[in-house]
């Protein structure tokens, strides 16, 4: 291996990277450009849901209940609707998301002191949301309830209204959100949009850049030097490396700069475990372009092996734990579980290699696998 | 004017060149085995694999609990966290612990009742239990905080009733509000209707780009493009049987992923007409064609599509609806998504498969697919022309 030979492949690789302005450009700008369009699109909060009231008791009380939703921040009202018939196709266009029918009688039976019934549509094709959505129309309705019981024990009891309120709520909940206290999606997101966009770039342009030298035939320069296959490998390798590094580095400031996310970890952890990443997510790159003839197949494979799985399978979205049997397992088999908890830890718990050691050991050990493999594989001699 | 007649719309010869030039595309596509390898991944297992284990729900969060009251008011909360939503990980000594195992990940919600919890409530006074919860995950965290408010308040209630002299079971016979809530379109939130149906539209929009982006590129990079504009062909002559074989390409991985795997493995009921939604779809692919022909003309290796198909298919996923709901972004951005023709697919899809609904309700997104079509092929061409010739 000599130093020399390393640094000409590199150096070649380098100008070409250069050369191809569109490249360059593209290498430096999809990875920001794509945090910040993800950071701004992208949310899980769930408020402002669109829904429409069917009142048909039309009485004060009526009103009462309709406007605890109305002025809910959860809730968007879109207006009255006359009947139940009305509501389908509002649901099916996604102008309204949910709805709720008060049935005439409501008053009567709440002044009667029975229980009165309501009903509520909601739309089920985001299950997420709809089960979201449900749970704020639960908390309403029982905040109403507890509100018409208090009412009634301070009447029939003859209690002032406050002791009422008291008597008819024994228990309540107090909600401490760890690590992300005002539950901002995009705190949690920001930092794992790192993880998912070097998941796939730097993948990416290594796997173009190997499979074009063999589409163009330009390797069969490579294989008639005295390059060895290490030298070969690690030059044509480290630029790609380099590019990524920069990468991370541009997204950490828009994380944390723009977006605010919180960085309670240490940098210098981070930074190591980022290049570690890095590298590992190349050697995905070397993999794919050692299997595949052309450039097209090659963004194909990359995109399906790397992105696909990364958005589904790393906690990008949803923890790990909260999946099935084969989800959980497709995700300890890919590495990028272990940088997003490497992500999570640095920026949201900031807990450092007392913790992530794990997660960092076995980013290693998929490393050095998938550059033994590659190394195998690629041949100078490669059979016609 | 004989030329004209001959080689222009009229003549025979314009179809038959038509005709040839779409064999030869279709040609192309099937000698990649490669390709059309990850296509049957992407239309089959992959949307096997995704609608099998990919939940957005809350599944049997861990959860500890410290409990300094053990009473039997705190052992009757405690029992009342069940699964499916939640499993109880045991009991732990100290918050220091809690916190230790919600550091590690290992917990995602620890419930702390304090001293006197019971007597409190014999008493009746208002207390408090709180509940720490991992907010690193907001979805799972917001459901997670729901239900506990649901199980809380429905013991609060009870407790409180029960230490008025009434019982949970007289409810009716008091001023309460029962709130019936039920799910149109997918009744039981089945993760397994909503999740293969997104991953089939993203999978039609992936190759509606990247296939014909990719095909220009390949006929630029060989320089057999030169050989094509010397040929009597005209560039739509040249451009449109390409779209053409993609268009029956992705159109065949669709009804694999519609009747292998969404109909049978899944059981997604497909109220709608089934012929409208391969009408729109034929209609969607068509205009995506149109970005990846412009993106064609922009780059000019495979390198280059692959990136700029990147660089577009992020904010196109991002601004269907698919992820967040246009009603949940900013409004700016809600704007933005009108101008996505993946949003008005994806309306349609979702409307189509999974609402039942009918053009009387969808003409809208058709019309909208139509027009975005019309304009971005539009510029597709010119552009093309712009370059050639």
């Amino acid at each position: 291996m000599k130093m020399r030979r390393v640094l000409a492949v590199a150096h070649k690789e380098w100008r070409e990277i250069v050369r191809d302005r569109l490249f360059f450009a593209l290498a430096f700008v999809v990875s920001p450009a794509l945090m910040l369009i993800f950071g701004y699109g992208l949310s899980l909060d769930v408020e402002r849901v669109p829904f429409a009231i069917v009142d048909q008791d039309r009485s004060a009380l009526s009103r009462d209940y309709a406007y605890a939703f109305i002025g809910s921040r959860y809730f968007d009202f879109k207006g009255y609707a006359a009947s139940d018939r009305e509501l389908e196709p509002l649901l099916e266009d996604n102008t309204i998301r949910a709805a709720i029918i008060i049935p005439p009688g409501f008053h009567k039976a709440l002044r009667a002191g029975r229980a009165a019934q309501v009903q509520t549509v909601v739309d089920g094709t985001i299950p997420s949301r709809a089960q979201t959505t449900k749970g704020y129309v639960a908390a309403i309705n029982g905040h109403f309830s507890t509100e018409m019981l208090a009412q009634h024990l301070s009447r029939v009891r003859g209690l002032s209204a406050d002791e009422a309120r008291a008597r008819t709520q024994a228990v309540r909940l107090e909600v401490r959100y760890l690590y992300n206290q005002s539950a901002k999606s995009i705190w949690s997101l920001a930092p794992k949009l790192i993880m998912l966009v070097m998941i796939f770039v730097s993948p990416l342009l290594t796997a173009v850049g190997i499979v074009r030298e063999k589409e163009t035939g330009s390797i069969y320069n490579i294989y008639a030097s005295t390059v060895s296959r290490g030298e070969f490998l690690l030059g044509k390798l480290a630029p790609y490396v380099a590019v990524a590094i920069g990468n991370v580095l541009v997204l950490w400031l828009i994380a944390t700069l723009h977006y605010g996310a919180p960085f309670k970890g240490a940098a210098l952890f981070f930074f190591l475990a980022s290049v570690l990443f890095v590298i590992c997510t190349t050697g995905i790159g070397l993999l794919v372009s050692l299997l595949v003839r052309n450039q097209l197949a090659a963004v194909v494979v990359t995109l399906v092996a790397t992105m696909i799985p990364a958005l589904d399978y790393s906690g990008f979205l949803m923890p790990v734990e909260a999946m099935g049997a084969e989800g959980s397992l497709e995700a300890r088999l890919l590495p990028a579980m272990y940088y997003t908890n490497i992500v999570v830890g640095s920026f949201l718990k900031g807990v450092g290699l007392e913790v992530l050691w794990v997660d960092l050991l076995v980013l290693a050990g998929y490393t050095v696998a998938l550059f033994v493999a590659g190394y195998l594989l690629f041949s100078k001699r490669p059979r016609a | 004017m004989i030329s004209l007649h001959r080689n222009g719309v009229l003549g025979s010869a314009w179809w038959r060149r038509l005709g040839v030039m779409t064999t030869k595309e279709i040609r192309q596509l099937l000698r990649d085995p490669i390709l059309l390898g990850f296509m049957a991944f992407v239309f089959t297992a992959n949307i096997y694999l995704q609608g099998s284990s990919v939940s957005m729900q809350l599944n049997r969060a861990a959860m500890v609990v410290l409990d300094a009251d053990h009473s039997a008011q705190s052992r009757e909360l405690i029992h009342r966290f069940r699964p499916p939503y939640f499993r109880l990980d045991g009991e732990i000594g100290s918050a220091r612990e809690a916190i230790g195992l919600l550091d590690r990940g290992q917990v995602m919600l620890a419930l702390d009742i304090p001293p006197g919890f019971g007597e409190a409530i014999q008493r009746g006074e208002t207390t408090a239990v709180q509940l720490q919860v991992d907010a690193t995950h907001p979805m799972p965290a917001y459901l997670a905080t729901s239900y506990a408010a649901q199980i809380v308040g429905q013991f609060s209630l009870a407790a409180a009733l029960e230490r008025e002299g009434l019982s949970i079971e007289s409810l009716d016979e008091l001023p309460t509000v029962v709130n019936d809530q039920r799910a149109w379109f997918n009744p039981n939130q089945k993760d397994t209707w909503f999740m293969p149906i997104s991953e089939l539209l993203e999978g039609i929009t992936l190759f509606a780009i990247l296939l014909p982006a990719a095909a220009m590129v390949k006929e630029k990079e060989r320089g057999t493009v030169e050989q094509l504009l010397v040929s009597p062909l005209t560039p739509f002559q040249i451009m449109f049987p390409k779209v053409l074989a993609m268009t029956l390409v992705i159109l065949l991985g669709a009804s694999l992923s519609l009747f292998a795997i969404l109909g049978p493995v899944f059981e997604v009921p497909m109220r709608g007409s089934l012929s409208l939604f391969y009408i729109v779809t034929t209609l969607y692919i068509f205009t995506n064609a149109g970005i990846g022909l412009y993106i064609a003309t922009v780059a000019r290796n495979l390198a280059q599509v692959g990136l700029l198909s990147m660089l577009v298919l992020g904010p196109i996923l991002l601004l269907s609806g698919l992820w967040t709901p246009p009603e949940a972004m900013p409004v700016w951005m809600r704007w933005a998504t009108l101008a996505s023709p993946m949003r008005h697919f994806v309306d349609l899809g979702y409307g189509i498969l999974l609402k039942g609904a009918g053009l009387d309700v969808l003409w809208d997104s058709v019309l909208a697919i139509a027009l975005l079509g019309v304009l971005i092929l539009a510029l597709g061409m010119r552009r093309f022309r712009r370059q050639f010739s």
